[in-house]
């Protein structure tokens, strides 16, 4: 197991056609990911390696049957209409990497997400990889002191921090069991807090690490996760911007303290009070994770 | 990208939400012609897009010339580089209101705020009288239904008469911050005058920066800017902020960046600039380090740890712009991710040391700063 995607899921990909889109479709592939179909207006008959292309999403499923997942490589002004085609077509899980999403599309794709039930993750994000398993997105899954096979849930606003800190929690002998890219942006498909509801049900997760940053108030859920024991795992979070000035916007378009809201020195101290663990230096991040499994007793019912 | 009030209010009169009618000026003398047409009082408005105009006295009723000329004479040698004054006429009012939208992330929705005790900030508001604060969420796929803003005007305690006036501006408002595409669209204070009338004494709209492609109507000003070096980097495309330490980033990535940022004031050091160059700016090293050079850095730090931007061809780029720069100040380097053999090879060849802990790279780089070795 692993959350979202394994080696059953079948997916669709819009925009592989582009060089980024088939460079990472080739890769996703190649760790295991089926790719049943490819869509991109104009280009029904053409091939981006083996996987026939579309022009929609319906045309995709009707020759290839039904898929469960879709992944986006499409620019960020045409993400909207991308998702909703998904939406219409019943996929239930889509993966936009677009950076740049106007912020009311994204609060349509989020309202429209939450009111079918679907599970959109991004943009502004690498996307999800299960390593050894499967990957809808754009990980650089051959660092194996990153993307290593493990037990840990993470969970991340950033790309390039990930890297960062996932090397930690592998250096530290833990592995990965999947990692979810939130995304950068104000308003994400997927948040925290649902990731979390995700990783607490899966028996091949033993603990979560969380990858936040200044802005928002994604940090605050996930801690209000925990004091409601909706979320009973060790959580070791890293939250980046600690020094970061008011007003300011820290590179993510979600990354900015206004109104006085979002520090990140706020969301560590209710991700603390809440019992998680939170590390100043990404260093720390295997060490805190090491410390918390081995204080940490399943409850009962739940095998470790 | 935040607008002036000036630009703001002329939105607002766009899409017929009444504002007082104001003159703009942008020299005393003319400051001066504007309050003697309009008459006095009347009140003079910096045009600076920084909070806190009014606590820096940058805003200012006036009674008469001499006034006008005191005040102004104020704004413009103001060290907050002011080069524009509102002047309006005073309005009469019985009551200051407060009205907003902004997006709610959790939900997907609009969120509108109200509030029948305007005139102070949000955030005060919400510390001081928070059940003063009506919330409401407007499904962003739906829209606003008429229904939602005559129910705001009752829940704010209006009478029937002035509710049927309250209900169209928030209708307008809410039509100004959908159509163009604001992150921000507030009225605060929004007069009631004592005919039952409203007017929107101030404005606020903030745009989304990622939605600017369709509105090509708003333009940043050069003056917009923290510095030369940043109205520069914006147009180049690469994420910068000025700072005023010993420290220049160069570094890939929004949260890897701010990480750096972290652990170089942690290690008791400061930052000139924040800059990413990852991403879609990876080949673009030489015009990074020279953004960078140009606050005369005591080190230039550079961390990445790239997916797509392969580290060969930052490395490749880095030694490209020491040669052509010459900067003088020392460089640390702090490169993974793909193709890193081949990037440490490169910069080794060029007399760098290539580490790869971001932490030591840190501590390294402020050690430099200080004058220290590595």
């Amino acid at each position: 197991m692993s959350i979202l995607i394994d080696r059953t899921t079948r997916a669709i990909v819009m925009g592989a056609t582009g060089s980024e889109g088939s460079f990472w479709t080739g890769h996703m592939v190649q760790l295991g990911t089926q790719v049943i179909a490819a869509v991109t207006p104009g280009k029904e008959g053409e091939r981006v390696g083996d996987i026939p292309v579309y022009h929609t999403v319906h045309r995709a499923l009707n020759a290839r049957g039904p898929a469960d997942a879709a992944m986006l490589f499409v620019p960020p002004r045409f993400t909207k209409d991308a998702v909703f085609e998904c939406l219409d077509a019943g996929i239930k899980l889509i993966v936009t990497v677009a950076d740049g999403i106007p912020l009311h599309d994204a609060l349509q794709i989020r309202a429209a997400a939450r009111a079918s039930g679907t599970t959109i993750i991004g943009g502004n994000t690498s996307g999800i990889i299960s390593p050894g398993k499967a990957m809808l997105g754009m990980f650089p899954y051959w660092i194996e002191r990153v993307y290593k096979p493990g037990r840990i849930g993470v969970m991340t606003r950033s790309g390039s921090l990930t890297n960062e800190v996932t090397a930690m929690v592998v250096r530290a002998g833990f592995g990965v069991s999947t990692l979810v890219g939130v995304g950068g942006d104000p308003v994400p498909g997927m948040r925290f807090a649902e990731v979390l509801a995700a990783l607490e049900l899966d028996p091949e997760t033993d603990a979560a690490v969380m990858i936040g940053e200044l802005g928002g108030t994604m940090e605050e859920e996930a801690a209000d996760m925990i004091r409601s024991k909706a979320f009973t795992k060790p959580l070791v979070a890293f939250v980046a911007g600690r020094h970061a000035p008011q007003g300011k916007r820290m590179g993510h378009a979600g990354a900015i303290i206004s109104g006085g809201k979002g520090s990140a020195l706020d969301k560590i101290h209710a991700l603390q009070s809440a019992g998680a663990l939170t590390a100043d230096r990404a260093s720390m991040v295997g060490t805190l994770l090491a410390e918390a499994l081995a204080h940490f007793a399943p409850p009962r019912g739940i095998t470790a | 990208m935040k607008l002036h009030e000036f630009q703001a209010k002329a939105l607002f009169r766009d899409y017929g939400i009444p504002t007082p009618q104001g003159e703009l000026a942008n020299t005393v003398a003319s400051s001066i012609e504007a309050a003697n047409r309009i008459g006095y009082p009347c009140v003079l408005k910096s045009q600076v897009l920084r909070g806190g105009r009014g606590k820096a006295g940058l805003v200012d009723i006036v009674h008469d010339a001499e006034e006008a000329r005191t005040a102004s004479e104020f704004i413009f040698a103001s060290d907050w580089k002011v080069r524009r004054v509102l002047v309006e006429p005073t309005v009469d009012h019985v009551r200051e209101l407060y009205l907003s939208f902004s997006a709610d992330a959790p939900s997907g929705a609009h969120l509108l705020l109200a509030s029948a005790d305007g005139g102070v900030e949000i955030e005060e508001l919400a510390r001081t009288a928070p059940d003063q604060i009506i919330r409401a969420r407007i499904d962003s796929i739906r829209g606003i239904m008429p229904f939602e803003a005559r129910a705001l005007a009752y829940d704010l305690g209006l009478s029937p008469a002035i509710a049927k006036n309250f209900a169209p501006i928030v209708e307008k408002l809410y039509r100004l911050y959908v159509e163009k595409d604001a992150e921000l669209a507030e009225i605060n204070p929004l007069f009631l005058t004592s005919e039952g009338t409203f007017v929107a004494a101030d404005a606020k709209i903030s745009i989304d920066d990622n939605a600017l492609f369709r509105h090509t109507e708003f333009q940043q000003e050069d003056a917009d800017f923290d510095s030369d070096i940043a109205r520069e980097a914006a147009a180049e495309g690469i994420p910068y902020l000025q700072f005023d330490g010993d420290i220049s980033l160069m570094c890939a990535g929004a949260g890897l960046t701010t990480a750096v940022y972290d652990l170089v004031v942690d290690f008791g050091g400061s930052v000139a600039n924040y800059l990413e160059f990852g991403g879609p700016n990876y080949r673009k090293s030489v015009r990074a380090m020279e953004l960078c050079v140009r606050n005369n850095p005591k080190v230039i730090l550079i961390v990445t740890f790239g997916t797509i931007a392969r580290a060969d061809i930052m490395a490749e780029g880095i030694v490209e712009a020491i040669g052509r720069l010459k900067p003088t100040c020392p460089i640390v380097t702090c490169i993974r991710g793909t193709g890193e053999e081949k990037a440490h090879e490169i910069l080794r060849g060029a007399g760098l040391t290539p580490l790869i802990d971001t932490e030591e790279a840190v501590r390294s780089a402020v050690a430099l700063s200080k004058g220290g070795r590595p």
